[in-house]
């Protein structure tokens, strides 16, 4: 770090010089910052303080750029240096808005503030420019597997878009479940007739588009690297394997029908009269291949009842079929009633539902089977009945609450549910050992990756990816699912879901290209640096990546593949042994914060608190408190972490060896509606600090010293709160014994 | 048309009707009660039948009979009262979330059971209602008088000048203002070509009869 | 955020919610150039206002701290707010998009201070609380507000309370001479994404809305449960600011409604199930909600949620489109009528506050938007046009986030496709 060359700028506007002795913090910048330029001005954000930095920066060489002014969240652009490390000291909402404008705050105040910039220049000492990541590659070719609906679409559309594609499809033929059916619920206006698939024509576009190479009949046997440099092995069923080369991935796998074996209640496989709605598209096509009416199975017989059962084996709470709601079964149930009264308005069709679910337009369908004489009735069905050639269909009409039936059904449909084809359950099935690993024909990419070999699942067994805000966040970087692997869906939202997943990968091509992160730190070049000299192979890091970026090598070393990596610094807070840095943040860059705090002695009877806070959630919550002026205690000093999960168990006995009286961690929740950005960092963290108390018992402290919590973005008036409260708790149980030994 | 065909021709119709529809009854309500093809639209959200300010004289609301219908309950639905308490106020009508003309569908129903046969002897506005087709189609005029006073005499002497006696201060009234006239009594006035009235009421009877497939 | 020159290779993005930054976010982190448009004076849109999502319960806050600052980090995105598209000339591949920018009053020197906001003393209705709560007319739209910069009201402009704030500022940001702007610009394709608007409840006449003070919208509930919002958080309901444990929840507040919003709004449902654990929340078992549905629309993941709150015994189901709500004059309590269609039961229910479930319309009826859409019967954007303007999100249907963010994703791509052509055709 021989040409570190500091300038700190110490803001006075917005009440900070009224409020602050800048003169002072000047001079620590100086003194103790080790700061070469240290400049106050009125009006740092205004174009002329701006273009003092700038200036300083090209004309006089400052490579670190301490701002002493308002939070990181404000003045975002106008603090924009991308040549030179940049430390912004929160004195505005972390200060002075947060603290009372009063005489006998002062003192208190203006200490915050001092520490402040001492944090910034002391954590500027160990921060660098990332240099951006040395294996970035860029190949413009994505991997489509599944050749479905799903998978047609996202290769047709990114080959709009200027990109090549290989679709992997492991049957002989293009077209997926979509092709099976007659016909599709309409998905434009007027909302009234059964759709042409559109399957042949989507298959034409790809088959007659150069860009969009189709292997048939083959699977993915491995899949290894990253974004940018994915290697995968495609096994065709004639045996013969190629290694191809991609940037990206889209899984489009889709889903298998529920085993409506598994509803013998339902009358499945007790007669051939009882189909589930992939058995009726079947005879539809069938009849229309002859060119009759569908006919009943067991005999050909002229069909005169339907009856359709929706929520066949779905939306059980028994623990026995599937919990959830396809959610297209309504539509297509209306949908095929349709195939009956078009034919022959005479044939009796009933659709039996506890909630008839057409969101949108949908309404319109429903209204148009209603206006063909389809029949719905509010009704559980508790047995179909075969008897010869006609079905007893048992039910309670919910709506005239009564035992009922339907007899001489001709035919029963059973609306069963969608199961997605998502590989095999990552925590089921353990990944083999590094050097004995061999494919699995359960699996669908076949991922060489250290977690195992496919996405992780989410509840019900869909493939992983974020459930509301960023749908398409995986939690294994490049690869991006799309169609009912992820969520059951119709064949409209899987068309769009396609088109975003295509440009997911497009965007995971470009900005492995540029070695960018993903979402949620967009555009960060850093990435983690490991020093493996000093690496003991503990596997910490490799197990405990939320992303699985990291893979082990034969000996058990940690191998980091950059692209797949999305710095939230799990890794760094997990290593044992302090290997693991990003270039601009880093056990050391947050460790020299938090020793830059001046510890008064034990007679000051000031404690020093210190806040370890989420820069996703729990930080910006602390902001906008300062922004509502509400006041929390002097005593603390917050540092915003990349992600609890990235806080290294050192930082907490620096802390406490040096004197602070308590520590407080501020994450997301962690759990089944976890919100953390991370996906698993907040848990992880919650993992690593339930053994606290045995650090805190050896060094014979309270185990009160060191608090977690669960904060919310909203928590604006609760933060304020809980600091005032553990503030008083530290006053209860008394300031550190360990103070002036650190 | 009430009081128009005999008790035989009544049974009669409604077996063939049982023959013709079998078990379908939505699909006899469709082609023989007016509006009877909305039936199949109700979706059942219950709005009509919170809305009628008589509601809680209905036995079977509008939704149910609409679901009765779907499933078949013919006889229930036609020997039912319910229709007859339709007061054609049409809050369902205008808040019907699928539009159905549910006060016409009432009618028809009541209409129809009234055709087969199958309405409910006792049921007022089913007296109200051949008391006033009677009196009408007599003359061709609508005759107050006779009206009342068949209405209030109905169910016997005592209990027709009791009805007259309460009702006196608006009867008096109507005398007043000239809304009513005593010497309507008599017969009163009718339509100058009465027999051509009658006949075209007959003729309108048996288009509408066959358009409905209830002709022979 | 960054000025940046519009050409063909562009994408301009309409409607700054949602839908609209990401797809402004995922074309930039493309390497597109964006212009994002928003008609208020920020960005966030309707989820801004929003308490909590269903089903995670998370905060719709949280979501939009790191698409802010995906928008803060990125060179590729040009936010202009207060702006709305008046007239779009050209084809696929070459739009000239003339904008209208209303006068913010405060130029980039802002520093959010509140300064100004101190110094006046007039009040305004809050557009952000649903005009609940009333804000000083020198205003910060919400803490999350971004550009993070005040915004004088038009209505003290002119007067001594625009001159105050004016005085208190000492950056010179407040520019009372800013008048109305025309501009012109140059985009690629176009991505439409102004999202929705909640149906006019006092339409559906019989339920009262309007005039009876307990009697409330779901999106208006919303901000009766935010900490940020009128109430501090409080379920307090108008009238008399009594707690409102007792809620009833009116499914199909003017959508599957041929005389209203013939399409199921599809949210609705979600959001109810959703705000009963408001209720649940504040008042624990005392708590009392009541759900009158038609369906439940509990559609695909979501049913275990509508599983978890059918578990509840705080919350009643009841099959019934409501008929209508009267008022206890007295009490000015609610009062719901109809028929439980389970059964066929007559309910007169009293409760403390109504929440309607209202139905979701587009902010912009396809048919008002100056370019070649096409329309469906609702008035969203059907897909179909040969136009380069790609409708997203709520613009396009009723959507949930999730999907709206899906669908926003989509249409990004497709107008990189326009542009990604272009930039093939110039090279």
């Amino acid at each position: 770090m021989a040409d570190t060359k500091i300038a700190a700028y110490i803001c006075r506007g917005c009440g900070l010089g009224e409020r602050l002795s800048t003169g002072q913090l000047a001079k620590i910048a100086e003194k103790e910052g080790k700061a070469a330029i240290v400049r106050e001005h009125d009006f740092l954000c205004s174009e002329a303080g701006v273009q003092l930095i700038r200036d300083d920066i090209e004309k006089q060489g400052a490579t670190h750029v301490a701002i002493a002014a308002c939070s990181r969240r404000a003045k975002t652009e106008a603090f924009h240096f991308p040549t030179v490390a940049v430390s912004r000291a929160n004195l505005r909402e972390g200060v002075i808005w947060c603290q009372p404008d009063t005489d006998a705050a002062r003192e208190a105040t203006q200490e915050m503030a001092d520490d402040y910039v001492r944090m910034a220049c002391d954590e500027l000492k160990r921060m660098k420019v990332p240099a951006g990541n040395p294996d970035a590659a860029r190949l413009r070719r994505l991997l489509v597997v599944g050749g479905g609906v799903s998978g047609m679409t996202a290769a047709l559309e990114a080959s709009k878009a200027g990109y090549a594609v290989t679709i992997v499809e492991k049957s002989g033929a293009l077209g997926g479940w979509a092709a099976k059916l007659w016909k599709r619920t309409p998905a434009h206006e007027p909302f009234r007739e059964p759709a042409d698939t559109g399957v042949a024509a989507l298959v034409a576009a790809v088959e007659a588009d150069p860009n969009i190479t189709v292997r048939l009949a083959s699977v993915i046997a491995r899949t290894s690297g990253a974004p940018g440099r994915f290697s995968v092995d495609i096994a065709a069923e004639s045996g013969a394997t190629a290694t191809e080369a991609f940037g990206a991935i889209v899984q489009a796998t889709g889903f298998t029908p529920y085993d409506a074996a598994k509803l013998p209640e339902l009358g499945f496989g007790r007669s051939p009269n009882v189909v589930d709605q992939a058995g009726l598209e079947a005879l539809a096509r069938a009849a229309a291949a002859k060119g009759g009416p569908i006919r009943r199975p067991s005999d050909g017989g002229e069909v005169k009842t339907v009856v359709f059962v929706q929520c066949a084996g779905q939306r059980d709470d028994s623990g026995r079929h599937l919990p959830y709601c396809s959610g297209h079964c309504c539509a297509t149930s209306i949908k095929q009633a349709m195939y009956f009264k078009d034919a022959n308005p005479a044939v009796d069709t009933v659709v039996l539902y506890t909630d008839l679910r057409v969101p949108g337009n949908g309404e319109d369908f429903y209204r148009s089977g209603q206006s063909k004489g389809v029949v719905f009735s509010k009704g559980q069905v508790s047995a179909v009945e075969p008897s010869g050639d006609a079905c007893t269909v048992r039910f309670r009409d919910l709506i005239l609450d009564e035992d009922t039936a339907i007899e001489n059904a001709d035919l029963v449909v059973l609306a069963t549910g969608q199961v997605p084809n998502a590989g095999v359950d990552i925590d089921q099935v353990p990944q083999d050992e590094p050097g004995q690993w061999r494919p699995d024909s359960r699996s669908v990419l076949n991922l060489a990756y250290r977690q195992g070999k496919d996405l992780p699942l989410l509840r019900h067994g869909f493939s992983d990816s974020h459930f509301i805000c960023f749908p398409y966040e995986t939690r294994r970087t490049g690869i991006y699912t799309a169609g009912p692997v992820r969520r059951p869906m119709d064949i409209a939202q899987a068309v769009e879901d396609a088109t975003g997943a295509a440009l997911k990968a497009i965007q995971a091509i470009e900005n492995a290209a540029a070695g960018r992160a993903a979402h949620p730190r967009s555009g960060d070049l850093s990435f983690p640096i490991v020093r493996l000299e000093g690496c003991t192979q503990c596997k910490r890091c490799t197990v405990e990546c939320p992303f699985g970026a990291i893979d082990e090598d034969e000996k058990r070393y940690p191998v980091f593949n950059e692209s797949r990596c999305r710095r939230c610094g799990t890794c760094m807070g997990a290593c044992p042994v302090r290997v693991i840095a990003f270039e601009n943040y880093s056990v050391d860059t947050v460790g020299a914060q938090l020793k830059a705090v001046e510890i008064p002695d034990e007679f000051a009877e000031k404690p020093r608190i210190l806040v370890l806070a989420c820069e996703n959630d729990a930080y910006p919550a602390l902001d906008m408190a300062g922004m509502q002026r509400r006041v929390y205690s002097a005593f603390v000093r917050v540092i915003p972490v990349r992600c609890l999960g990235s806080v290294n168990t050192i930082w907490i006995s620096d802390a406490l060896n040096r004197g602070y009286d308590g520590v407080m961690l501020m994450g997301c929740k962690h759990g089944d509606d976890y919100q953390c950005h991370f996906v698993k960092g907040s848990e992880l963290a919650n993992y690593r600090m339930s053994k606290i108390d045995d650090t805190l018992k050896q060094m014979a402290l309270e185990t009160e010293r060191v608090a977690s919590y669960e904060v919310a973005i909203t928590d604006i008036e609760r933060l304020p709160r809980l600091i005032d409260e553990y503030a008083a708790k530290i006053g209860e149980i008394g300031l550190s014994p360990l103070k002036g030994f650190g | 048309m009430p009081g128009d065909a005999g008790m035989g021709d009544m049974a009669d119709l409604n077996e063939r009707a049982l023959a013709k529809y079998r078990n379908d009854f939505l699909r006899e309500v469709e082609e023989r009660v007016d509006e009877g093809h909305w039936v199949k639209m109700c979706m059942q959200c219950g709005v009509c039948a919170g809305s009628c300010p008589f509601g809680p004289h209905w036995e079977h609301s509008p939704p149910k009979i609409f679901l009765m219908i779907r499933a078949g309950k013919r006889e229930a639905v036609l020997t039912s009262d319910s229709m007859w308490m339709c007061t054609s106020c049409y809050n369902c009508v205008v808040r019907c979330p699928r539009k159905l003309p549910i006060t016409t569908i009432m009618h028809g129903l009541a209409t129809y059971a009234q055709r087969l046969g199958l309405a409910p002897k006792v049921q007022p506005t089913r007296d109200f209602s051949i008391i006033f087709w009677e009196n009408f189609t007599r003359t061709g005029r609508a005759n107050e008088m006779r009206l009342m006073l068949r209405l209030w005499f109905k169910e016997g002497f005592a209990a027709g000048v009791k009805k007259a006696l309460s009702m006196r201060d608006l009867g008096l009234a109507m005398l007043r203002t000239k809304r009513m006239s005593p010497l309507e009594i008599l017969g009163g006035h009718g339509v100058k070509d009465v027999k051509g009235f009658q006949a075209m009421i007959r003729k309108a009877k048996e288009i509408e009869d066959r358009r409905r497939g209830l002709s022979g | 955020m960054t000025p940046s020159v519009a050409t063909s290779q562009t994408i301009l993005v309409v409607g700054g919610g949602i839908s609209g930054m990401t797809a402004a976010l995922e074309a930039a982190e493309c390497g597109k150039q964006v212009v994002l448009v928003e008609k208020s004076a920020t960005l966030g849109g309707r989820t801004a206002t929003l308490y909590r999502y269903f089903p995670k319960l998370c905060h719709p806050t949280c979501g939009l701290e790191i698409n802010l600052r995906r928008i803060k980090a990125s060179r590729n995105i040009r936010v202009m707010t207060l702006a709305e598209v008046t007239k779009i000339a050209g084809s696929r591949g070459g739009y000239t998009v003339t904008l209208k920018i209303a006068p913010r009053y405060v130029n980039a020197n802002c520093t959010a201070c509140g300064a100004c906001a101190e110094a006046v003393s007039a009040e305004i209705p809050n557009p952000w609380d649903y005009g609940l709560g009333r804000m000083k007319a020198a205003y910060l739209p919400h803490t999350m507000a971004y550009p993070q910069r005040y915004v004088i009201d038009p209505a003290i402009v002119g007067t001594a309370e625009g001159e105050k704030a004016k005085a208190a500022c000492r950056y010179g940001a407040i520019d009372l001479g800013m008048r109305e702007e025309t501009l012109e610009l140059e985009a690629g394709a176009i991505v439409w994404a102004t999202g929705w608007k909640p149906y006019d409840a006092a339409k559906i006449q019989p339920y009262g809305y309007g005039r009876f003070p307990n009697v409330i919208t779901s999106v208006e509930f919303e901000r009766l449960a935010d900490p940020h919002g009128p109430t501090g958080g409080k379920l307090l309901r108008p009238s008399d600011g009594k707690e409102a444990k007792n809620v009833a929840f009116v499914q199909c507040a003017g959508s599957r409604d041929e005389n209203h919003l013939r399409h199921c709004s599809r949210i609705c449902c979600m959001a109810s199930l959703k705000q009963t654990q408001y209720v649940r929340e504040a008042f624990a078992e005392d708590a009392r909600s009541t759900v009158y549905y038609i369906d439940i629309r509990a559609i695909d993941r979501f049913e275990d949620f509508y599983a978890k709150v059918r578990k509840d015994a705080t919350v009643t189901f009841v099959k019934s489109k409501v008929a209508r709500i009267a008022e206890d004059a007295a009490t000015r309590d609610p009062i719901l009528h109809g028929v439980d269609t389970e059964g066929y039961r007559r309910y007169a229910n009293r409760h403390d506050l109504v929440v309607l479930a209202i139905g979701m319309e587009p902010s912009v009826k396809a048919a008002d938007i100056p370019a070649d859409v096409v329309a469906d019967s609702s008035g969203f954007i059907d897909a179909g046009a040969e136009s380069a303007v790609f409708g997203a999100g709520c613009a396009t249907n009723a959507l949930d986030v999730n999907r709206a963010v899906q669908s926003a994703t989509a249409a990004t791509l497709r107008a990189i496709q326009v542009v990604n052509r272009a930039a093939r055709a110039e090279a």
